[in-house]
């Protein structure tokens, strides 16, 4: 079989915890605009991070750089204790890095198990292996606790929440060990981000490190393990979620309090 | 389930493996197409076709005509008796909202994750939205909510629905919630404490079924009681009754939430296990320390046996009061087995009167973390339908069994 899904489960010792992730000093800047300078950011496995900030306060152009979208004009990036260079999107993706942006990037045409194999179908003889697939990706399903009505509805006929699902779902099949979600729950119904809040704590708990960008405070404090806190592209403090309250985290992005 | 059960491998157990699948995934999501069926359970669609047909006749089932993408479709839902309950199940982390009929059957379900100290606010509002949105998926107008019942996990003044203890949930300090809830969903509201709706839970469909006089108790994050007197749950004066984790078991220990000192609670809650481990072991949730304890690390499994001797030690002192026959250990912490539950009997043992102890037999719970969301459900259905005969009465095989009585006019079509 193949071992997109059925690979080792994720095991962590409590006692050596090395950050998946860890961001030293890194900067970017688009000609004048300082877009992140100077953060430090590390993601451990089995751990929701999530980054809030006000529009423009360089949460996006983080998590651009560690999908290799943007690559730092200084500082260093280390993946698993090596320092790496992610310089484009593929390099990102065979460290182990997925990425889900907020447009999801699926074809509404397609069937989610089309959408979830696109570009690396299975196939046998030069046939698409249709049945090795479609087992794969209920299994897949099943593990993350996703609910899905029918793994070969067209996507188009998905619900918002179940879009997002299918997306995140797409990125486990590279078997990645960081997950970047970009808003993940904008723009969905309450009973969808229950659904997608809930695939993100099944993703924790397989171990893997979760980056989760979001407006909704509410939301970040419900599943985020810590929260880093950036305003004008500055990390100005990283917290357990929960040793911080709601005020004090509006506080801190809108600039009332420094940390 | 039929009386005989069918031999297997046979066709007809196949059949009724179908069968079970069907009813699961319509349980799983409210209601579907039946193309969606055939994809969920990974049936054929013709299959599928043939055993909603039958089990719509017999009145399991129930069937409308809608539209997916433009084409007609047959939409599957439970079929249910008139009259749906909403229970609500506030946890400190996240949130469990349930619709059932009034045959207690669930018919949908959704969990939402909180943050530490949530607001009342914003629950009820989350909550009223959930109701709304699954009062959709199982094709129900408004009209057919007869009320809606909350869970909290403090103890609460059963008509107002006030904290009767400030500090204890934070977000939620002096907010009347039958009132703020009522107003919202604008039907019935009733609210209790989450420990009694486990043990009310643990009574009707698991691990205290049977028992007259039961100790519930619910250790997590929180350490609460149920009390079952006379196979009746216990409430006291005002709907307090059963603050276990509010036991004082040492006089110099720490502040509790409540303002007292030293309460079980900031002995042996979990969150107080997970500090202590956090020099060692790092930040833990307690899925993890649950998840490492029964993979054997020693101070994982010496943290949970050590909170199980001190709750063993508190319901020793109950158990000589009440002389229960059973208690039962519910909540977050229980699912760690007899890494807890062996500390608990032997503390039981060695300190309450050999006449209690003697009859006395500690369990796990059943239902595990379903416990309180069912209890709620209880708690809605013997407060809001008047007929309390759907319940227990003579209907109650229907209540019972996934396939209900068939009427006698669809045995003789067949």
């Amino acid at each position: 079989m193949n071992n997109a899904v059925t690979g080792p489960e994720p095991q962590i010792a409590p006692r050596e915890r090395k950050p998946l992730i860890s961001m030293r000093g890194v900067s970017k800047y688009f000609h004048a605009v300082h877009a992140v300078s100077n953060v430090d950011f590390e993601v451990y496995p089995g751990e929701v991070v999530a980054i809030v900030g006000d529009n423009g306060s360089g949460k996006s152009t983080l998590v651009k750089l560690l999908a290799g979208v943007f690559t730092p004009d200084s500082g260093t990036i280390e993946f698993e204790g090596e320092p790496v260079s992610i310089s484009s999107p593929s390099v990102a993706q065979d460290l182990g890095i997925a990425t889900v942006f907020q447009d999801l990037a699926l074809s509404d045409n397609l069937s989610i198990v089309a959408n979830l194999f696109l570009g690396r179908e299975y196939n046998t003889r030069g046939f698409l292996a249709d049945h090795q697939m479609e087992d794969e990706a209920v299994a897949l399903f099943r593990k993350l606790k996703a609910r899905m009505p029918s793994i070969r509805t067209r996507v188009s006929a998905l619900s918002g929440g179940q879009k997002q699902s299918v997306a995140i779902a797409r990125t486990m099949l590279g078997n990645p060990k960081v997950i970047l979600l970009d808003e993940p729950t904008s723009a969905l119904s309450i009973t969808q981000s229950a659904e997608v809040l809930n695939l993100i704590e099944s993703l924790r708990e397989r171990g893997l490190g979760v980056v989760v960008i979001s407006h909704n405070l509410a939301e970040v404090q419900a599943i985020a393990d810590r929260i880093a806190v950036l305003r004008l592209g500055r990390n100005i403090g990283t917290f357990h979620a929960p040793d911080i309250s709601y005020e004090r985290l509006v506080a801190l992005i809108t600039g009332a309090t420094d940390a | 389930m039929n009386a005989k059960s069918p031999t297997p491998g046979s066709q007809s157990s196949l059949r009724e493996s179908n069968r079970a699948r069907i009813i699961d995934a319509i349980k799983q999501f409210g209601g579907l197409t039946q193309v969606e069926l055939a994809g969920a359970t990974g049936l054929s669609a013709a299959t599928v076709s043939n055993i909603v047909k039958e089990l719509t006749a017999v009145g399991v089932l129930n069937t409308t005509q809608s539209i997916r993408s433009g084409r007609r479709a047959q939409h599957v839902t439970l079929a249910r008796t008139p009259g749906l309950v909403g229970a609500v199940q506030f946890g400190l982390r996240h949130m469990r909202v349930a619709i059932a009929d009034t045959s207690g059957t669930l018919l949908s379900d959704h969990r939402l994750p909180l943050g530490a100290d949530h607001r009342a606010d914003a629950g009820l509002d989350r909550a009223a939205l959930l109701i709304a949105d699954m009062l959709e998926t199982v094709d129900a107008g408004t009209a057919e909510l007869l009320g809606v019942a909350l869970a909290l996990p403090a103890p609460v003044d059963m008509t107002t629905g006030v904290i009767s203890s400030p500090g204890i949930m934070r977000g939620w300090d002096h907010v009347p919630v039958t009132r703020v809830m009522g107003e919202r969903i604008n039907k019935p509201v009733a609210v209790a404490n989450a420990s009694n709706m486990g043990a009310l839970g643990e009574l009707k469909h698991g691990a205290a079924m049977g028992a007259r006089h039961v100790l519930y108790i619910q250790a997590g994050q929180r350490i609460g009681a149920g009390l079952i007197l006379n196979s009746q749950l216990f409430w006291g004066a005002s709907g307090s009754a059963g603050e276990f984790g509010h036991m004082t078991v040492n006089p110099d220990g720490a502040i509790c939430r409540c303002g007292n000192r030293g309460c079980l609670e900031t002995e042996a809650g979990a969150s107080v296990l997970l500090e202590s481990l956090r020099g060692s072991h790092g930040v833990l949730t307690l899925g993890d320390m649950l998840r490492f304890a029964d993979e054997g690390d020693l101070g994982c499994a010496r943290v949970i046996s050590d909170a199980g001797r001190k709750i063993g030690m508190a319901a020793a002192n109950l158990c000589n009061v009440l002389n229960p026959e059973r208690v039962v250990l519910g909540g977050d912490l229980a699912q760690a087995g007899d890494i807890l539950l062996n500390p608990v009997r032997e503390a039981i043992e060695r300190f309450s009167l050999p006449s209690v102890a003697e009859d006395l037999t500690v369990t796990q719970g059943m239902l595990g973390t379903e416990a309180e969301l069912l209890g709620v459900v209880q708690f809605a259905l013997e407060r809001f339908v008047e007929d309390g005969s759907i319940l227990m009465g003579s209907g109650s095989a229907s209540a019972l069994s996934p396939f209900p009585t068939p009427d006698s006019t669809d045995l003789e079509d067949q």
